[in-house]
């Protein structure tokens, strides 16, 4: 008896050891292998899982009537519903379908929940967004709707497209199989909660603060800290930007009467103040290592969109006279991250007398974002205004949880952010918020740097409140006409946006959209103390003055995340920084001097690479070689690529290389009093550049680092074009004939979670042309771009680096790349999927007599 | 214990293997591997040896699983998901199918070692029935006594 209890017990032991094996997490199969490797319900299975059930129907409780969905060949749903509750239900559900994994990282990540998900690695992550409250704002924001939505129709229609994203998003998880789970949840294994209505309002906080929440304050401060000398300062990092073609060419004011109030309904001063000038209020100083510990990690969680500076967009659109269709065109191109899956996630939803409208949404998000209805068409470019200020609370010796304010102390509310990390463990934090915001200074220990040992750097950003995008948006859905469009960016109020505009009625329009902070006793650029509530964003503009023209003379409008307005014309204070201008000096050249447009030239403008910048300084370059050169062989070659060079940023050149080393080089060379400051410090902006070299500014040309010699501007931009071929050998290898751009600039999209990438060839342009494509590995540029045509709206053209499935084995999750990346030199124009528009199932597939348009239709019923 | 023994009788690693085949491919469709224990250890039952109950429950779940790889290979991306996982590990691609070979084999190992493990709870029952009935054999025969 005891041999064979001992068999059994020997028995035990293999399969005992093959479950604790399958079962432990190994790298980033939290779940184990055996759940994974298995042929059903591992990872295996999710190949089935692919297409959407064609010729089927699914059953989403909750819908009101059924709801027929086309599917044409790129797998863009065209919805027809009978009612928005019923459409947006069936969006909910096909954003889940297709993108839950990245909606849900993405609102882990905005919550600071990231923990939760991949472990003890997110931690820091997640303190960050702890401390800046994006999921307190967005229980804020809910509860204003909940609020209002009685006494406002516009607000219990959004309210409406909420309830129903949410029923449709919750439909698809409690519906979930092993074949439709994503294959991520699979290896992580993890489990999705359900989704609510605070989850899509929180998204829309984190798409605010990566457009709009940055520490400008802080980065000035360190700057002019470390130079230490405010003349040289102000000459290289100007807030007014050499050159730039500013957004609005002649102002247009909306009835104050109408619109009182800021953008969402914020009060308003429609008195500006005394400019800015007059300053009461003190810029503290802050140690410069703890500046710098706060920049750094600002710069690491930079929000969704990552780092500010590649950050940008294009939109443009030109009226009946300067178009040859009698119509005004419409493009617009948002330079955001080129992930995988897309940021964007396309749909056509009709619901009858209601809505018509296309173009691409955020997975997660009721309402197109981006797009064009039957009558109108719009596009968005960032503003980059600067809507953030850090405040310095001066805090009680004795108490540090007290802060000083109007004339007393008072407590800082101190919020619980226990955080809590896959396994089950949780790690305590706190953060402090004064009147001002939160204590940013919480998420980094920099408390030893100086004599601050608790925190007391507060942020106020306007996006850290109620805020009402969503409305703004599905008012902008609906929006038939020019008055419904003011009535609609009304309540855009965060992030700052411009906002293009065309109708089937020949009106085209800008809007600086947002609401822009008046500031009262101090600048807004630096760190402030504010000791009472005198200092402080004290009011708003109102929306009726804020930047925007309409049906200008010149027949066009343009923007490119320049500065909005001339400052010398307009009444109130934007602050920047914004960007250095030549994308929108570009666009301006082409809309101003091509008479006649055409949907083709507008496509051939999104795909412009000339770069400005060189067409501006090469030619100083070559003029210095041919005065001071040195004879140099190989720096006579590179001139001479130069000297025969378009300013395209092409591929199969060596040029562009050359130039972008060049650029820096040329930097590097002149802004001697920077770099032997610290060199860290950023080597001024390339407009400034432009203009020293145009004015030939002698103080900055020569070199102080050198005794005995003045240098001139042409000894400089020599000495710039040796640097930069040396740098191009040490970095590229000497031979040159391996210079090409395009063996050194590509095209490369991530997967979220970076299991896999799309993309990887060369790639044309730079950060500075219209085809935006900053980095050696692009991963920013055009996420959209769309040509709408107002005078036959149905043939709009569309297209996003991606695909519509977010699984990887989807036919669809690359193919629009393919045509978003595919040149042709022939018509210099990228590749578009026309934005098929038909009113129903039946005129969509009457017209598809062919079958090249619709892949399948599923009908949704309750 | 004589119902166990009936129940399951030696029927050959064959027969075995076939019942732990259809057993492991229905268990499967639940999606959850720690099943193939199951589907072992009951092909371990119709066996008499440990080894044959390892091999019948090694090839039975081995041969299922090949069953619905194929099945899948033919109406799946699975080559293409085999080769993002192990692209996963730092690999080439193209090597994806050999973790469907180890797929399998875990898969295999799981079965056998399932096997013997139900041979061996089979031989702990068996073990247990005899000792009772042993033990009931000598109280009746104490009783016969005078």
């Amino acid at each position: 008896m005891k041999r064979r209890v001992g068999k059994f017990v020997l028995a035990l032991i293999g399969p005992i050891a093959m479950i604790v094996i399958l079962s432990m997490p190994i790298g980033l199969l939290y779940g184990g292998l055996g759940g994974v490797i298995q042929p059903i319900g591992g990872v295996f299975d999710v190949g089935r899982g692919v297409s959407m059930p064609y010729g089927q129907s699914v059953k989403i409780p909750g819908l009101n009537a059924h709801v027929e969905v086309v599917f044409d060949r790129w797998g863009i749903p065209h919805i027809y519903a009978e009612s928005v509750h019923d459409a947006f239900s069936v969006l909910g559900y096909l954003h889940a379908r297709e993108r839950l994994f990245q909606m849900v990282l993405q609102n882990y990540f905005a919550a600071g929940r990231l923990g939760e998900v991949v472990g003890r690695e997110a931690v820091s992550s997640d303190k960050f967004y702890r401390t800046i409250g994006l999921a307190r704002a967005a229980r804020a924001t809910y509860q204003w709707y909940l609020d209002n939505a009685e006494h406002n129709t516009d607000v219990a229609y959004a309210l409406e497209l909420v309830d129903a994203e949410v029923a449709g998003v919750n439909a698809f998880i409690d519906s979930m199989t092993s074949e439709t789970t994503p294959i991520e949840f699979k290896l992580l294994g993890f489990t999705p909660e359900h989704w609510t209505p605070v989850d899509i309002f929180l998204w829309a906080k984190m798409m605010s603060w990566s457009l709009s929440g940055s520490i400008y304050d802080l980065y000035r401060q360190w700057i002019r800290q470390t130079i230490g000398n405010d003349t040289m300062y102000n000459e290289l990092f100007p807030d007014l930007i050499p050159y730039t073609v500013p957004i609005i060419p002649e102002q247009t004011d909306l009835s104050l009467e109408e619109f009182p109030n800021a953008p969402g309904g914020f009060p308003a001063t429609s008195v500006p103040p005394r400019k800015t000038g007059d300053v009461t209020a003190q810029t503290p100083t802050i140690d410069l290592t703890k500046l710098r510990l706060s920049i750094d990690i600002f710069g690491k969680e930079a929000g969704a969109f990552g780092y500010h500076e590649l950050l940008g967009s294009n939109n443009w659109v030109v009226d009946g006279v300067k178009s040859t269709t009698g119509h005004p065109i419409l493009a617009n191109d948002p330079h955001l991250p080129l992930q995988a899956p897309s940021l964007w996630y396309e749909a056509h939803i009709v619901v009858p007398g209601v809505l018509d409208v296309m173009g691409v949404t955020f997975p997660g998000l009721p309402g197109v974002v981006l797009g064009h209805t039957a009558k109108t068409a719009w596009g968005f470019t960032n503003v980059g205004a600067d809507v953030l200020d850090i405040f310095v609370e001066q805090l009680n010796p004795s108490n540090p949880d007290q802060y000083m304010y109007n004339g007393a102390y008072r407590d800082f509310e101190i919020v619980d952010e226990t955080i809590l990390v896959k396994g089950g463990s949780s790690i305590p934090y706190e953060v402090k918020w004064s009147v001002h915001g939160p204590c940013i200074d919480s998420v980094v220990s920099t408390y030893d740097l100086d004599q601050d040992i608790n925190p007391s750097l507060a942020m106020n950003w306007t996006g850290l409140g109620v805020t009402h995008e969503l409305m703004s948006l599905a008012m902008l859905n609906k929006a038939d006409n020019l008055q419904e469009y003011f009535e609609a960016v009304y309540w855009w109020d965060s992030p700052p946006q411009n906002i293009v505009f065309a109708d089937d009625a020949g009106n085209i329009a800008m809007t600086v959209a947002g609401r822009f902070p008046v500031r009262t006793g101090y600048t807004g650029e630096y760190p402030v103390i504010a000791l009472n509530d005198s200092v402080g964003m004290t009011s708003s503009i109102p929306y009726a003055f804020n930047p925007r023209s309409v049906n200008p003379s010149q027949h066009y409008l343009q923007s490119a995340n320049q500065r909005p307005i001339d400052p010398s014309t307009y009444r109130y204070d934007v602050l920047g920084p914004f960007d250095d201008g030549y994308r929108g000096r570009r666009i301006d050249y082409l809309l101003s001097h091509n008479p006649s447009v055409t949907v083709d030239d507008m496509k051939r403008f999104q795909a412009d690479s000339l770069d400005v910048s060189a067409q501006e300084l090469v030619p100083y370059v070559i003029s210095a070689w041919n005065n001071a050169g040195d004879g140099n062989t190989t720096a006579q070659a590179a001139v001479n690529w130069l000297s025969g060079w378009d300013y395209v940023m092409e591929t199969n050149s060596p040029a562009p290389t050359l130039w972008r080393y060049l650029l820096s080089a040329m930097q590097h060379e002149t802004f001697d009093e920077l770099r032997s400051i610290n060199t860290g410090l950023l080597l001024s902006r390339t407009p400034v550049l432009e203009k020293f070299i145009k004015e030939n500014n002698m103080y900055y040309f020569d070199d102080h680092t050198t005794s005995g010699t003045v240098e001139t501007r042409d000894m400089i931009l020599v000495r710039a074009l040796h640097r930069a071929l040396d740098n191009m050998a040490s970095d590229l290898g000497k031979d040159s004939s391996t210079w090409n751009y395009g063996n050194h600039h590509s095209v490369y999209i991530d997967h979220l979670a970076r299991l896999t990438h799309i993309g990887g060839g060369p790639h044309r342009g730079d950060q500075y042309t219209l085809n935006a494509a900053g980095e050696w590995r692009v991963t920013f540029g055009p996420s959209w771009r769309i040509v709408a045509d107002m005078g036959n709206v149905a043939q709009s053209y569309g297209v996003y680096p991606g695909g519509q499935s977010g699984n990887p084995f989807s036919s669809h999750w690359s193919d629009l790349f393919d045509l978003w990346y595919a040149y042709k030199e022939e018509t210099g124009q990228y590749g578009y999927h026309t934005m098929y528009f038909y009113v129903s199932p039946n005129s969509f597939r009457d017209a598809d007599a062919a079958r090249t348009m619709i892949a399948g239709s599923t009908t949704f019923t309750p | 214990m004589a119902i166990l023994k009936e129940g399951f009788k030696d029927v050959g690693v064959v027969p075995a293997l076939i019942i732990v085949i259809v057993l492991a491919i229905a268990l499967q469709l639940t999606g959850a591997w720690v099943t193939m224990l199951v589907a072992g250890a009951f092909g371990g039952l119709f066996t008499r040896r440990h080894l044959r109950a390892f091999l019948a429950g090694f090839l039975g779940v081995g041969v299922a699983w090949s069953i619905i790889f194929l099945y899948l290979i033919s109406t799946t991306p699975v080559i293409a998901i085999s080769g993002f996982f192990i692209g996963l590990l730092g690999l080439s691609g193209n090597l994806g199918v050999i973790v469907i070979v180890i797929a399998i084999i875990i898969g295999a190992l799981l079965g056998g070692f399932g096997g013997v493990m139900g041979r061996a709870v089979l031989e702990l029952v068996e073990s247990r029935g005899i000792r009772s009935i042993e033990t009931e054999e000598a109280r009746s025969q104490s009783q016969l006594k005078p």
